[in-house]
């Protein structure tokens, strides 16, 4: 059974109000500003070709740029440990052993939600009020 | 060509190394580390005689070595550290150097022989008072001079308290360390006070703080800050400021109640604090800033008949003591209660001459008490004693001759500076200063008890039978506790004859040579010439047209009265305590006119109701708000702590709310929206 | 060519309903998305004045932005399988020991 999506009002988008309210200020500051004509691109250089050489230091783009090797670098090993942080957080460890993700489709915790109430009330406890 | 002057840190620097060495290696070394400060006492009283033999030729050094606070701009005060060495200097030096040397030699005997523990301690502590000490004589400056007093105290207090687990020495030393820091508290702001004054706190040279304030007085030029005071009232002021630190060291009436208490300490220790250092401290100072005293009559008034009062009250409190150390401790006050009288009554020769003197009898006697009671197995009263004569025959005559010098009796040392005081207070005081009149009847009527309380010493220590068994088989002593004794005896008796004024002025022969050396000298503002000229000019000194032998005569004829009646009294086989014929003022005398039991009500009835006031002040009030602001605080937080309710979306909300009131802040205010 | 106002003006929208979303909603899932929108406003931003110079340094950085964007969702999903395990839901309201 498919349902159609709903839009859902109520008091929970009251917050929703404080990002309209940045918008409209940043809105006006923007449209208030004036800028200069855009200068753009040199129409006859390839600007991927430039980005490229760009990206290691290269200095023969025909579009004028900076070095970007040691942000290259840096983004690449943050985004290896950010990997492997994701690894180690999604990893489960169940008497002192890596046991594999949970793949079934969420079956298991379907059916504990729905035949027992101990896990409802476990998860009020971690989250309930002091 | 490197001089003697090159070399005169040395002398400071010398005990203060055997200090260190003592300190760190004591336990390593022979005898706890003795020899480390005989050597340094040595050196420096080389380096000294080599100091005075400079400065007799005519010389004078006065630098600054180290200036440790610059100060921003040209015109600001600039602490410094230098030495200062001029005729008085070179002669305190020599003092000093010479009674430690001999204390430390001494200590040997005293302490060493006897087996006492603890030694390191004991020299690394006789090795920085002489440094201190060397230190505050050699100073140039009044700040460098009141660092060093203080040093003096810390040692005073470190040595007095040095066999601190008897109950005695410890409340002893906490006594001397808090009644001398008590008028330690005037000098500081004294100190203070100079510098604010005058910018400087120079003794001499170039703009010195007496040169200026002779300035000042003269209403030529000079900068001087005076606070509305006029200046004679305010130098005043300030005199009787830094006065407060000397009264304290010097032991003078009222602050006198440490130093028999003092007593505690070890005897060679007394024989220092007393001889040399920590109360010679006192009267050094007045005479080091002579020519800023010499300003102020008021000031040397005070300071005449201080020492005149304090001369006599502590002579009589002598009379009834039973101990040996205590009649000593009793007679130091009043010595230096005759020197402050000589420097009051515009004597500063007379006074320097009366240090000197008494320096070196003052260590015999103490030596002297050392040896018999080390004889007596540390028993100090004289009661218990007698007939000791016979068999300590050394100790007997050198002690002798310190008791002579001590009564003041033709010619041993005390008779020609005791004598010279009085007569300068004589001269001055028919001269027109009425006030020291007073002084000197006071000073004159103390002779006679000082002869009265020496040779009832002697006499009861000395002669007459043995009254106990130790006195009979004495314990003995040797080189190193009789060698000193020696040394100073010989001291003792014929120092004097450096300054035989009244046989000057019988004979017409000049033998007053004392004079000579404290007359002149290259730093001519720091010479007893100039001095005279200031007394004469500021304070109105003139002197009478008295023959100063007459003078001499009667004190003599005092002092020998006093001692005759000590000898009808207790020159008897068997003496007997005539104190009881004294009646009620013999209680007096005993409890020390209640000095300590009315310092100790000042404590407990008036100081203690105001610490408690304090003290509410302190927990109500300032408690009070402290408590308040926290309890504020933790209220407010306590709410305010609510807004972090760890829910992530409502983090998220203030965050953007709180971006967008800034944006709208930077907005209004740079104009971004008009 | 098209002002540089109106890519602003664009880059705000977006990035405002990604704030939105975050504001509103409580599924992880939707937080994630929505701060990609949020990155992607910033990268927005950083071709419009790169086109804006005639510099390429903006779109260079944009490539980073979205390397960062990706370790960002990597961390994220790792940080949401947690939650799960924890509270059995992908609510974020859920998890919030963490206060006074």
């Amino acid at each position: 059974m498919t349902t159609k999506p709903k839009l859902r009002v109520g008091s929970h988008l009251l917050p929703g109000l404080a990002a309209v309210a940045l918008f409209v200020v940043i809105a006006v500051a923007v449209l208030r500003a004036s800028f200069g004509d855009p200068q753009g691109f040199p129409s006859d250089g390839s600007i991927t070709a430039s980005i490229g050489y760009a990206m290691f230091n290269l200095d023969m783009g025909a579009v004028p740029g900076e070095g970007f090797l040691v942000a290259f670098i840096v983004i690449a090993i943050a985004l290896d440990a950010a990997l492997d942080g994701s690894i180690l957080l999604a990893k489960r460890e169940e008497e002192g052993s890596a046991v594999a993700l949970l793949a079934d489709g969420g079956r298991q915790v379907h059916e504990r939600l729905t035949d027992g109430t101990e896990s409802d009330s476990d998860a009020d406890d971690d989250g309930g009020d002091h | 060509m490197v001089g003697a002057f090159d070399y005169a840190p040395a002398i400071v620097l010398l005990p203060f190394l055997s200090f260190l060495v003592a300190l760190a290696g004591g336990k390593y070394l022979p005898k706890g580390g003795a020899f480390g400060g005989i050597a340094a006492t040595a050196g420096s009283l080389v380096l000294s005689a080599w100091v005075f033999l400079t400065v007799s030729a005519g010389n004078a050094y006065n630098e600054t070595l180290y200036t440790w606070v610059a100060g921003a701009g040209e015109e600001t005060t600039r602490l410094t550290f230098g030495l200062l060495l001029d005729p008085l200097a070179a002669m305190m030096l020599l003092i000093v150097s010479l009674v430690a040397l001999l204390v430390h030699v001494f200590s040997l005997g005293y302490m060493n022989d006897e087996g006492e523990t603890g030694l390191p301690r004991y020299y690394a502590g006789l090795g920085l008072f002489t440094a201190s000490m060397l230190g505050f004589v050699v100073a140039d400056n009044l700040l460098m001079a009141f660092m060093f007093f203080e040093l003096v105290g810390l040692c005073s207090y470190l040595l007095i308290g040095f066999w601190f687990r008897d109950s005695g020495p410890p409340s002893a030393a906490k006594k001397a360390f808090l009644v001398t820091r008590f008028g330690d508290y005037f000098f500081l702001v004294g100190v203070v006070a100079v510098f604010a004054t005058f910018g400087t706190a120079k003794f001499a040279g170039e703009g010195a703080f007496p040169v200026i304030a002779e300035e000042a007085l003269a209403g030529s030029a000079a900068e001087v800050t005076t606070f509305g005071f006029a200046p004679e009232t305010w130098f005043t002021i300030l005199g009787l400021l830094i006065l407060g630190g000397v009264i304290g060291k010097s032991a003078q009436f009222p602050l006198h109640t440490w130093l028999p208490d003092a007593m505690e300490g070890p005897t060679p220790v007394s024989a220092l604090i007393h001889a040399a250092t920590m109360v010679a401290a006192g009267v050094y100072l007045v005479a080091r800033m002579y020519g800023f005293y010499a300003l102020s009559p008021t000031a040397l008034g005070i300071i005449a008949l201080v020492g005149g009062f304090t001369a006599l009250f502590a002579a009589t409190m002598g009379v009834v003591k039973r101990e040996i150390k205590q009649v000593l401790a009793y007679s130091t006050i009043s010595q230096y209660g005759y020197m402050m009288l000589g420097l009051g009554a515009g004597g500063y020769v007379a006074a320097s001459f009366h240090l000197l003197t008494h320096a070196f009898f003052k260590a015999l006697l103490f030596l002297g008490a050392g040896a018999v009671i080390i004889a007596m197995h540390h028993d100090e009263d004289m009661w218990n004693m007698g007939g000791l004569k016979e068999r300590m025959p050394v100790t007997y005559y050198t002690f002798l001759s310190g008791s002579l010098a001590l009564a003041g009796i033709v010619p041993f040392a005390g008779f020609w500076s005791k004598d010279e005081v009085l007569y300068e207070a004589l001269v001055h005081g028919l001269g027109g200063s009425p006030l020291l009149l007073a002084g000197y009847a006071m000073g004159l009527v103390a002779v006679f008890f000082t002869g009265f309380y020496t040779f009832r010493m002697v006499f009861l220590t000395f002669h007459g039978e043995p009254r106990t068994e130790v006195a009979r088989d004495p314990h003995g002593v040797r080189w190193n506790v009789k060698g000193p004794l020696v040394v100073l005896g010989i001291l003792a008796a014929t120092i004097g004859f450096v300054n035989m004024v009244p046989v000057q002025d019988l004979t017409g022969i000049h033998l007053e040579f004392l004079h000579d050396w404290l007359a002149h000298g290259e730093l001519s503002a720091l010479t007893a010439e100039h001095y005279g000229e200031l007394l004469h000019d500021y304070a109105h000194y003139t002197s009478a047209d008295v023959a100063s032998y007459v003078a001499g005569a009667v004190s003599l004829a005092l002092a020998l009265a006093g001692a005759g009646l000590a000898h009808v009294l207790y020159n008897v086989p068997e003496p007997t305590e005539h104190t009881a014929k004294l009646g009620a003022v013999k209680d007096l005398w005993y409890n020390n006119y209640y000095q300590d039991e009315y310092q100790i009500w000042i404590a407990t009835s008036v100081v203690l109701p105001l610490s408690r006031l304090a003290d509410k002040f302190d927990q109500g009030v300032v408690d009070g708000v402290v408590n308040g602001v926290s309890s504020v605080s933790l209220f407010a937080g306590s709410r305010i702590r609510r807004i972090q309710t760890g829910v992530v979306s409502n983090y998220a909300a203030l965050l953007t709310l709180g971006l967008t009131a800034l944006l709208v802040v930077f907005g209004v205010l740079g104009g971004w929206f008009v | 060519m098209v002002p540089v106002q109106w890519y602003l003006l664009l880059a705000t929208a977006v990035f405002c309903i990604g704030l939105f979303g975050i504001l509103t909603r409580k599924n992880a899932l939707l937080f994630l998305m929505s701060v990609e929108l949020m990155l992607n406003a910033a990268n927005i931003n950083l071709v419009a004045f790169s086109a804006y110079w005639g510099n390429i340094t903006g779109q260079t950085f944009s490539l980073f932005t979205m390397a960062l964007a990706a370790a960002e969702v990597a961390v994220g999903i790792g940080i949401i399988l947690v939650l799960y395990r924890n509270f059995d839901d992908v609510d974020v309201t859920l998890a919030k020991g963490m206060r006074w």
